[in-house]
């Protein structure tokens, strides 16, 4: 019999839907309880260290199972997979907003059709709906306390920014405002742009920077990614000594650029301890009653001084061989 | 029927404002780019310095490479949505190749042959299902991204010792991305102009019916003009991890739209059969000096994008403008009996 090539593309279509159909289902039939856990996005790299977490975790809870969806950066994708979750029966849904300020009219309908919600990282301004949070603040606060001492007198600072109205990125920039900006008025701030997490976009402003503003004092970064992309452009540009320069998440990469000098500072957003407390709020939330329903994990500041215990505790994880 | 042919009017010499007028509608785009370079000079001092050249040169680098991969499948009647995601696959394989052998040179090669390999999938889906090139690279782009991110578990690899050589070297001066833009450019200029297959592509694009008539093997030209952006995209993403110094999965979303819009300031039309190599490096280089003077001047991100969005319409719309004066001057000179 022959096969044309449309009834073989059809036909391995078939095949690799009804294998991952199979995986999927009799991981879920094996618990008593389903979770799903809706990922902001699988790319963002803390995102997946944290959507890899829960997976881990969940092993801990033999009556639960968790089924991953990648919520891809979209609003409108996100929405459908509360919707589908709701429709298939899950028992309860973790999610992690990607703007909580447009996810929460579709959280709210499902707790409405009595689906248990967990939001995490970040939370809701709502709280009615349970959480496992950082503190953006906290995050930033760390950083610009040590900064107050670090950064030298008229000292010429840029700011690099995540994407425009994310409440990580605005928290982290508040503290910094209150806690270094407003109690250091000599400092100046030269330059102040959206990177949006990202590695390149905070290189290529820094590029730029350097071409204009000879003296550059300090980068204070929202996150690792950008900072990392700053220390390259530096780096790039011949110079000798590295401007002082700070982050948030505690990334593999930006402990490595602590214990290399590079980098002053950054605070740890550990995603393993807000796995193990996001699955611990839901297997109490699903076996019985749960005293607190808002959990909040500690920023941890990483320097120099501590750097090795992170950079082991990464080497655990994988990210650093 | 018969028809009265008109006769032709007599062949008047331009005169000196008719030479100006087709120099400026001629090179348009390199006007408009010279005009930036000159008010970009006053506005801030640092911008008209060698040292900021460099920087710019080395920033537009990777998507001038894939602009020049949209050129030809532009010229050709197509289109790469995929280009971001696979130029992620490739150069997070380039990584993993290197990473795993320490072998610097072939890491290159493995990047340009995922490239590759990625692009003549998207090439045969569409010559061979007759698929449009929208639909095919838009498949490639969602799954060169889903391959990305399984390989990587979604994580950044850090670490690339000497592999950061493609991406932040220097040879004789000149930083190595730069280098690579040069031969890229030499290339596609010379694919474009000397070369059969460039005549082909300029063919099909054009009239691909006619270029059929003609013996022109249609599919085989598409499926070469697809194996040459291969080769770009896999270039580009070698360049790009290697730039950032790390394996990002996540990397290049949206960099086909940055490239096109390169092309097609550059005069590159989106109906196919017409553009140039140097005018897409004239529009990269539009793009390139535009977001390096927003930032040297301190433009707040937000009007930072108006800006660019209104320029690009702009240099666009000027573009077109003195391209239709310059066609209806000849046509009213030469083709009066059609």
């Amino acid at each position: 019999m022959k096969i044309s090539l449309k009834q073989t593309l059809v036909i391995a279509v078939a095949a690799i839907t009804a294998n991952f159909g199979a995986i999927s289902t009799s991981y879920a039939e094996a618990a008593k309880y389903r979770v799903a856990y809706i990922a902001r996005a699988q790319g963002d790299s803390f995102a997946a260290w944290l959507a890899n977490a829960i997976v881990k975790e969940t092993a801990r809870y033999p009556d639960l199972s968790v089924t991953v969806f990648d919520g891809q950066s979209r609003n409108d994708l996100i929405e459908s997979h509360i919707e589908n979750a709701v429709q298939n029966k899950f028992d309860l849904i973790i999610i992690q907003p990607f703007d909580p300020a447009i996810q929460i009219d579709p959280v709210k309908r499902a707790m409405a059709k009595k689906m248990k919600v967990i939001a995490t990282n970040p939370k809701f301004s709502d709280d009615s709906i349970p959480s496992v949070d950082a503190n953006p603040y906290q995050q930033g606060a760390e950083n610009a306390k040590l900064a107050l001492t670090q950064v030298p007198q008229n000292a010429q600072v840029v700011v690099l920014l995540g994407p425009a109205g994310n409440p990580h990125s605005m928290g982290r920039r508040e503290a910094w405002q209150k806690e270094f900006f407003d109690k250091r008025k000599d400092v100046k701030i030269i330059d102040e742009k959206i990177a949006n997490w990202n590695k390149d976009e905070g290189m290529q402003l820094t590029e730029d920077w350097i071409q204009s503003h000879p003296k550059i004092d300090a980068v204070i970064s929202m996150n690792d990614n950008m900072a990392a992309g700053a220390i390259e452009a530096i780096k790039g540009s011949g110079a000798k000594t590295y401007p002082l320069i700070y982050g948030v998440d505690g990334t593999a990469e930006a402990c490595l650029l602590i214990k290399d000098g590079k980098m002053t500072s950054t605070t740890l957003q550990n995603a393993n301890t807000l796995a193990e407390k996001s699955l611990k709020l839901a297997h109490e939330m699903l076996t019985g009653d749960p005293k607190e329903f808002h959990d909040t994990i500690q920023a941890e500041l990483i320097t120099k001084d501590n750097v090795d215990k992170y950079i082991d505790l990464h080497k655990q994880l994988g990210d650093i061989k | 029927m018969n028809e009265k042919a008109t006769p032709l009017p007599a062949k008047q010499s331009p005169g000196l404002g008719g030479h100006w007028s087709t120099l400026t509608s001629k090179y348009s785009i390199y006007l408009v780019l010279v005009g930036m370079i000159f008010i970009s000079s006053f506005l801030n001092p640092a911008f008209f310095s060698e040292a900021n050249f460099s920087n710019v040169s080395r920033q537009i680098s990777i998507t001038t490479i894939l602009a020049f991969g949209q050129t030809l499948l532009i010229i050709c009647g197509m289109i790469d949505l995929a280009q971001g995601s696979v130029m992620a696959l490739a150069g997070l394989l380039a990584v993993i190749f290197y990473k795993n052998t320490g072998l610097l040179v072939p890491s290159l090669f493995v990047g340009m042959l995922v490239g590759v390999l990625c692009n003549l999938a998207s090439g045969l889906i569409v010559v061979r299902f007759n698929t449009p090139p929208f639909i095919a690279t838009l498949a490639m782009q969602t799954a060169g991204r889903g391959l990305a991110l399984l390989l990587t578990a979604g994580q950044n690899i850090y670490q690339l010792g000497n592999f950061v050589v493609w991406g932040q070297g220097v040879i004789l001066g000149i930083p190595t991305p730069v280098i690579f833009l040069i031969g890229v450019t030499a290339f596609t200029w010379y694919l474009l102009n000397h070369w059969r297959l460039g005549r082909y592509i300029y063919a099909v694009g054009g009239n691909q019916e006619a270029a059929r008539a003609t013996g022109i093997q249609v599919k085989k030209t598409k499926l070469l003009a697809f194996a040459a952006n291969g080769v770009f995209v896999g270039l580009a993403g070698v360049l790009y991890m290697s730039r950032v110094n790390a394996g990002l999965p996540n990397a290049g979303v949206g960099f086909e739209f940055d490239a096109m819009t390169a092309a097609i300031i550059g005069g590159t039309s989106f109906s196919g059969g017409v553009g140039t190599a140097i005018g897409t490096l004239a529009g990269a280089f539009i793009m390139g000096f535009l977001s390096n003077i927003m930032n040297l001047i301190g433009i707040q991100s937000y009007v930072q994008q108006i800006v660019k969005g209104a320029i690009i319409v702009m240099a666009v719309a000027y573009d077109i403008a003195s391209k239709s004066k310059r066609r209806k001057a000849i046509l009213g000179e030469k083709s009066p009996a059609k």
